[in-house]
């Protein structure tokens, strides 16, 4: 998107702006690990280093942070800058794992770890898209975002259990535990819980802000 | 200069130190200042003017009362050592209320500090009968306007509360509506302060109340007594611009994260409570008046409530009106017994 037009935008559409490129990205990385369960290395490596390259949000940050800096929006200005920065936590931890990942190139020791860790990256994909849903309603609909935030929760619970189980697995194999295929695993596992665990950090946050603006009768 | 005339000169600078005093505790301006709806020094003149001119055009019926009406038939006007024992024994209290940390009622202080001069007079010096020393009629009125004042401030917000909740703050859903709806009401919010300010002067008539007092037995023409009313009003706006600056910048900057539509219910119902109390020529509390305001929100929104610290103020407030009389009967006492009088 031009400057200018970035430049046109409100606060809140800044935001959602954001909260839909982290999305993107995030989704990106789900896809680079589905290529790397299929071993299409090309294509995970196409998705992991768009998210590496992609330089935009630097100018989506600096955009937010003039414009609310000079916002006359005095009750809910503070809010709004940590749910920026949320979102903006949220994208570095992908970047992180997504230059983790590129490391090395992996191959799932079977079938089953294969499937175990397409369940988990299916709930991961339900908690970011769930969770930009949530950020897109705080500013139309915060009674919305709160439910959305329980259902994050949930979510983010079945994934810890899924997750555990999967580390079982992977402890369990008869595997030198030094090798860099037990540690790429185990750092996938643990990135892809990390974002999980941040997403739910989020939405806990999104219910206090939906608690703090609400009014019930 | 003679000794009459030195202490009516004291009681003079006493009586406006007191007006500066009042402008130096007003903590009102800080729902505005932590709005952010104005810059700190344009609230700070708004506010310090507002509550000047309720001092010098709305604070005559309740200064009556200080300073007049509250005397029963037995004495008819107070001398200036009476006035100098309540001021020295209100000023006293307040000081050591100040430093244990407690919020204590400068009205009580001083209604508490002339009744106990007035009871040591009638029984010590005066010879009157103590039941026609006091205008009971009057002095019933007070304590019962102590008693409704925070009550009313408490179900005035309350219901106030529940109706805009119900017909406009509940639904409203976005952050988008309800920051667009705040910063309508943080400009409701300044004329609710402004509204509060002219109130809170014109019943914080303490000092107008002895030179009410001074005018009644003579030491004071009607001239020098408006004109000591302006430079109370005066020095109540410099002891907001000057002193209160302080409260007031503590205070707001521990309510950055509050309404504006909270405050503007806070201020509407605590100033309405005023201006009829002040109306009715009744000197009541504000800040006890303010506390069941914020109660009432509290009991609105369903938030829990400090119980402890609330039976704790309320303590102090009942012991402020003994205490106060105590000391003042005490010192006034003292100079009886010094020869003084």
């Amino acid at each position: 998107m031009p400057q200018k037009e970035l430049k046109k935008m409100k606060i809140d559409e800044i935001t959602q702006y954001f909260m839909n490129k982290t999305t993107k990205q995030n989704m990106k990385i789900i896809k680079a690990i589905s290529h790397l369960i299929i071993e299409d290395f090309d294509e995970f490596e196409k998705d992991l280093n768009y998210v590496i390259e992609n330089k935009k949000e630097e100018k989506i940050k600096r955009t937010f942070e003039s414009k609310i800096w000079k916002s006359k929006m005095m009750f809910s200005k503070a809010d709004r800058v940590l749910v920026f920065n949320r979102i903006n936590k949220i994208r570095d931890l992908g970047e992180i794992l997504a230059r983790k990942m590129l490391l090395y190139r992996v191959v799932f020791p079977d079938e089953k770890f294969k499937n175990d860790i397409k369940v988990i990256l299916d709930i991961l994909k339900t908690v970011l898209l769930d969770l930009a849903s949530a950020v897109k309603s705080i500013g139309k609909d915060l009674e919305h975002s709160y439910e959305v935030s329980q259902k994050i929760k949930n979510e983010h619970v079945f994934l810890r259990n899924k997750a555990w189980e999967l580390l079982t697995t992977l402890y369990n194999y008869d595997m030198d535990f030094l090798s860099r295929t037990f540690l790429y695993l185990k750092d996938l596992i643990e990135g892809v819980v990390n974002l999980a665990d941040d997403a739910e950090n989020f939405a806990g946050y999104l219910q206090f802000l939906a608690t703090k603006y609400l009014i019930f009768e | 200069m003679d000794a009459a005339l030195t202490l009516v000169v004291a009681l003079i600078i006493m009586g406006i130190f007191l007006a500066f005093s009042i402008g130096a505790n007003d903590e009102t301006l800080s729902a505005l200042v932590g709005a952010n709806v104005t810059k700190f020094r344009v609230a700070l003149i708004i506010g310090g003017l507002a509550a000047g001119f309720g001092m010098i055009f709305f604070s005559g019926n309740v200064a009556k009362t200080v300073g007049a009406n509250i005397l029963g038939e037995g004495i008819p006007e107070y001398t200036v050592f009476m006035l100098l024992a309540v001021l020295i024994s209100s000023i006293i209290w307040l000081i050591i209320g100040s430093f244990a940390g407690i919020p204590l009622s400068s009205t009580h202080s001083t209604i508490g500090s002339i009744l106990g001069v007035l009871i040591v007079y009638s029984l010590f010096q005066g010879g009157v009968d103590p039941t026609t020393a006091l205008n009971y009629e009057k002095l019933n009125s007070v304590f019962l306007s102590w008693f409704l004042s925070p009550l009313f401030g408490f179900l005035f917000t309350f219901i106030f509360f529940k109706i805009i909740s119900k017909f406009f703050l509940s639904r409203l859903k976005g952050m988008n509506r309800i920051e667009k709806s705040e910063r309508n009401f943080s400009w409701l919010l300044l004329i609710a302060v402004i509204f509060a300010e002219i109130w809170v002067g014109a019943n914080s008539a303490e000092c107008i109340g002895i030179f009410h007092a001074l005018w009644k037995n003579g030491s004071l023409t009607t001239v020098e007594k408006n004109f000591y009313v302006v430079i109370c009003g005066i020095f109540v706006f410099i002891g907001i611009f000057i002193a209160g600056r302080y409260v007031i910048k503590t205070l707001a900057s521990q309510m950055t994260d509050a309404r504006p539509s909270e405050g503007f219910i806070i201020q509407i119902s605590s100033s309405i409570i005023l201006m009829v109390a002040t109306l009715l020529a009744l000197p009541i509390s504000h800040s006890h008046v303010i506390v069941f305001c914020i109660l009432g929100l509290n009991t609105g929104q369903k938030r829990e409530t400090d119980y402890k610290s609330l039976g704790k103020m309320a303590i102090f407030w009942v012991l402020t009106f003994f205490i106060a009389g105590i000391l003042g009967g005490m010192i006034y006492f003292g100079f009886i017994s010094a020869g003084l009088i």
